[in-house]
């Protein structure tokens, strides 16, 4: 399972959802993400938090190769490291001023992040690519027991009509990626997102209900 | 919980303007107070066991507080002086520390990415080195010579000026600043923050002002300050954590935040603690 402590990739969020030059919130059981796309293409992803005064990171904003933070304005590289203080321009940020951060993976349109060490590259998805994504007051337990069958090792969700990558937010919380066939036809994709839909809406029943402890 | 010595300290719990018999019901530090007029126009604050509480009614608004107040509340000369108005600016509701909220206001640098081109703008960020001290005998914090360029300063500015602060924190919950005066140089307009403790994570702001401006209709003075401060509400409710962390190593200043830094050693130095975070988590 990829919602579990031992190590491994973690699907935060779609490529598609992420543009050069943007920030966005995202979350891993070990808590929030600032995950963010440089001017050139690069993703990475930082702890939510500006060290200096608390402030979420994902309210920021990306200038260039630099994740900036809305409340005064302090840049941060890929690694984590501050560069910039705008009230000492002057100022060279101390070492010790940094952000902690994630290994990012992106691969098949999906943005993953790497939870401890794990092993190799994040699961392949076997031509299938993703369409949209769905967050769901359910944990992942309530969404297998939603579609009758079990998520793999990688996350992967396969029933009969829908295929789901999911991707576990925090307790009771999951983000959902729906799957497709990559040459799946217009009619495909909306059937796969009302199924998942659908599928979501029993899931969050069945949390409510706990009958899927 | 224990409030502390934060219970004797007076707190802002209403306009006093808007005030009638039937009362306004309210929190103050997680205790439910009713804020009322009385038979002779007088304001009247009772807790939920019936106690009526001290009042004072100063600078537009109820004061009251829970406990024994050892001093009278703060001055503001300023309130007397004539020709000024005095603009109650109403309450806007927080979800943050009441102390991160006055924290907040006494901060400078943020003003080019928060009010970007009212109160600040790039690249005019730098903040010049300013003073901060403790004043032993009034006990209060204050910042002087600050500076900062202003695209505009106020509504009654016209174009950017480097505007001049002074910061002084009159009270746990309650601060003042004196700023550059647009249209009558030797004077400083006076905007102050009154926050009203409901909760350690939850306050309601009331900005109040003495300013020298006789142009500016009322409503655009009243909207000019709630569109600060509505800009400042969005990074307050997004800090983490909610509480203001007092003890070093949560978060790091720089010397842009040296007021900041005093309010912290002003907090700890008389435990005013309620809406603060000691052990580093």
């Amino acid at each position: 399972m990829p919602s579990g402590t031992a190590s491994s990739w973690v699907p935060v969020a779609l490529s598609s959802d992420l543009p050069s030059g943007t920030v966005m919130p995202a979350r891993i059981p070990a808590g929030p993400l600032a995950l963010w796309r440089s001017q050139s293409g690069h993703v990475a992803a930082s702890a939510d938090r500006c060290p200096h005064r608390g402030m979420s990171l994902s309210h920021g904003f990306v200038r260039g190769e630099t994740l900036s933070c809305i409340y005064h304005g302090w840049s941060y590289g890929q690694a984590g490291n501050c560069l910039r203080i705008p009230a000492h321009p002057g100022l060279t940020p101390p070492e010790a001023i940094r952000t902690v951060t994630h290994p990012v993976a992106e691969a098949d349109g999906v943005i993953w992040i790497a939870v401890g060490e794990p092993a190799g590259t994040p699961p392949a998805l076997a031509g299938l690519v993703p369409l949209r994504s769905l967050a769901a007051f359910a944990g992942i337990a309530a969404i297998e027991a939603a579609a009758g069958t079990r998520a793999n090792a990688a996350g992967l969700l396969e029933a009969e009509d829908i295929r789901l990558l999911l991707s576990s937010a925090r307790e009771g919380e999951t983000l959902i990626h729906v799957l497709v066939e990559a040459d799946a036809s217009p009619a495909a994709r909306i059937a796969a997102a009302r199924a998942a839909e659908g599928l979501r809406r029993k899931a969050e029943d069945f949390q409510k209900k706990g009958a899927a402890r | 919980m224990t409030v502390g010595p934060m219970l004797d300290e007076w707190y802002p719990v209403g306009i006093f303007g808007q005030l009638d018999e039937a009362g306004r019901k309210t929190m103050l530090m997680d205790e439910p107070i009713v804020v009322a007029r009385d038979g002779n126009g007088d304001a009247k604050v009772t807790d939920s066991s019936g106690r009526i509480l001290p009042v004072r009614v100063r600078y537009g608004h109820v004061w009251t507080s829970l406990g024994e107040p050892k001093k009278e509340l703060f001055a503001i000369p300023e309130a007397d002086q004539p020709g000024r108005r005095f603009v109650d600016v109403g309450v806007v509701r927080v979800r943050c520390s009441p102390l991160r909220a006055v924290e907040n206001f006494l901060d400078i640098a943020h003003f080019p990415f928060v009010h970007t081109d009212i109160l600040g703008a790039e690249p005019h960020t730098e903040v010049q080195a300013y003073k901060v001290e403790i004043r032993e005998d009034v006990d209060e914090v204050w910042a002087t010579q600050v500076q900062f360029y202003q695209p505009q300063a106020a509504k009654s500015a016209s174009g950017g000026i480097t505007t001049q602060y002074m910061y002084r924190v009159a009270g746990p919950t309650s601060t003042v600043l004196y700023k550059t005066c647009p249209p009558r140089p030797s004077e400083w307009d006076v905007i102050t923050l009154f926050v009203q403790p409901l909760a350690e994570d939850l306050c309601d702001v009331w900005p109040w002002m003495a300013l020298f401006d006789d142009d500016t209709p009322m409503t655009d003075l009243i909207h000019f300050q709630q569109t600060i401060f509505l800009q400042d509400r969005s990074i307050l409710e997004n800090q983490v954590p909610r509480l203001l962390p007092l003890d070093p190593g949560m978060e790091m200043p720089t010397r842009a935040d040296l007021t900041s830094v005093a309010y912290r050693r002003w907090l700890k130095r008389h435990n005013y603690t309620y809406g603060a975070q000691l052990v580093a988590q």
